[in-house]
């Protein structure tokens, strides 16, 4: 999948990786599409629910070997 | 300037002076909902961290300058964010240091009862509800139940000034890992559990509770009686201490039954609560009091700080301890199990049958989220 901007939030612990998805959101046209790399696994459920309450859009999320990867369209 | 902190152990001392708290959970919602620090005395309300990026002031209408608030998050960091955020707003507030994860590994001890031959504490795990009780008597010690943190009983112990004679685990616990086997080996005491909950030979030396139904310690006899109380897991017990006093384990709660179904044979273990409630039960007196060893309800905790009551109070108020048929009662308690299982219960009972070891850090991370062991079934 293509992204118009990755956000590599490796290593960093809450809330850093949510800060820092926002920080690249905020930098983001309508419709484009945001990766966010994140090994913090406590986040990855803050991250659901922050998407959901906002008017983004999860395109697709997994988790490859300790890394948990979430496609976002920006609405 | 540094973001004011506060350890689970200051929070759990304030607690219990009956400080108001407010506590700002900012975890995600389900988080919350799962698992949360409850107290007589907390008022607790949840705004996820998250909703500070957008709008900082989002928590101003619902927090009083003038109280404590203590922001909680799972291990540490977002919550010192929020601590951050408010603080330069002016409010009083703290940030919980290490989260959820180290509210998860304190605990408290209230003296239940004290006559001239022995003293009963109940030792309170107030984020998981878990109970543990320390009896001592002329010097020595009993242990029943006991959680992995073995240091909080080995400094009552001796703070009693007594040696640990007994070690007693009702029955093979699925929520938390049992630190009977560990006090043991430390101290040279017995322990103690039912052979058909350990269903095979397990790697420590522990002495079958089938074959030691009076256990006594103290030059004063203190007697320990094994009564077998299956339904929870088939090997459960009960202990009738002097006769006044039932540790009941998971068998019964204040505010309900242990649940039959974590065997995977719900129906059948449900049968065999029906057996112990109306048939090895009925014949105790009302008077006796039952001391658990879990509480799911910060309801259930009097105002003395202890979750206990006596025989005939828990009868009179649970339905499924009255005048009911098997029939009716094995479909309120099975029926009522069916929701969710304690976390990661299944790996836990592995580690507490001796099967599996794991870390410090990995026995923490099991034993994070509530205790679900109890049925409910008031009215």
């Amino acid at each position: 999948m293509k992204a118009d901007v990755i956000v590599d939030a490796k290593g960093l612990s809450c809330p850093m990786p949510i800060v820092r998805a926002k920080k690249a959101m905020d930098q983001l046209e309508s419709g484009q599409v945001k990766k966010l790399e994140t090994t913090d696994q406590g986040s990855v459920r803050d991250f659901q629910s922050w998407v959901k309450q906002t008017n983004h859009e999860l395109l697709n999320h997994f988790e490859e070997g300790g890394i948990y990867t979430f496609y976002v369209k920006k609405g | 300037m540094a973001v004011p902190t506060i350890t689970a152990r200051q929070m759990l001392d304030k607690m219990n002076k009956g400080e108001d708290l407010l506590i700002l959970d900012v975890r995600n919602e389900e988080d919350y909902k799962d698992w949360k620090i409850e107290g007589q005395k907390i008022t607790s309300i949840n705004i996820p961290y998250f909703d500070f990026l957008d709008n900082e002031n989002v928590a101003d209408d619902q927090i009083p300058k003038d109280t404590q608030v203590v922001t909680v998050c799972a291990k540490g960091g977002s919550s010192e964010y929020v601590a951050e955020l408010l603080e330069k707003k002016g409010y009083k507030v703290a940030s919980l240091t290490g989260g959820m994860k180290a509210w998860s590994q304190v605990y408290n001890d209230v003296l239940v009862y004290q006559d001239d031959q022995m003293k009963i504490y109940q030792v309170i795990r107030p984020a998981k509800g878990c109970l543990s009780y320390v009896i001592i008597s002329e010097g020595e010690a009993a242990i029943v139940d006991p959680n992995r943190h073995i240091d909080v009983y080995l400094e009552l112990v001796e703070r009693e000034g007594a040696n640990v004679k007994h070690i007693l685990d009702s029955h093979l616990h699925a929520d938390h890992i049992s630190g009977g086997p560990a006090i043991a080996e430390k101290t040279g005491g017995e322990y103690y559990i039912t052979r058909s909950d350990l269903q095979g030979v397990p790697p420590y030396p522990y002495k079958p509770l089938e074959e030691h139904k009076h256990i006594q310690f103290g030059n004063v006899e203190v007697e320990v009686l094994a009564i077998e109380t299956p339904g929870h897991t088939p090997g459960s017990v009960s202990f009738l201490v002097n006769d006044r006093f039932m540790l009941s384990g998971d068998t019964i709660f204040v505010g309900g039954l242990g649940r039959p179904d974590l065997g995977g044979k719900a129906y059948e273990w449900a049968e065999m609560l029906y057996d112990t409630v109306f048939q090895k039960l009925s014949n105790l007196a009302d008077d006796i009091l039952v001391l658990p060893a879990h509480y799911a309800d910060i309801q259930e905790m009097n105002e003395n700080g202890i979750v206990g009551a006596l025989l005939g109070d828990i009868r009179k108020n649970n339905r499924a301890m009255q005048e009911i048929t098997k029939e009716e009662f094995t479909e309120i308690v099975a029926g009522s199990a069916q929701m969710q299982t304690p976390p990661n219960y299944e790996t836990i009972i592995e580690i507490n049958k001796g099967q599996k070891r794991v870390s410090e850090e990995e026995a923490t991370e099991l034993e994070i989220g509530p205790n679900r062991c109890a049925v409910h079934h008031h009215g």
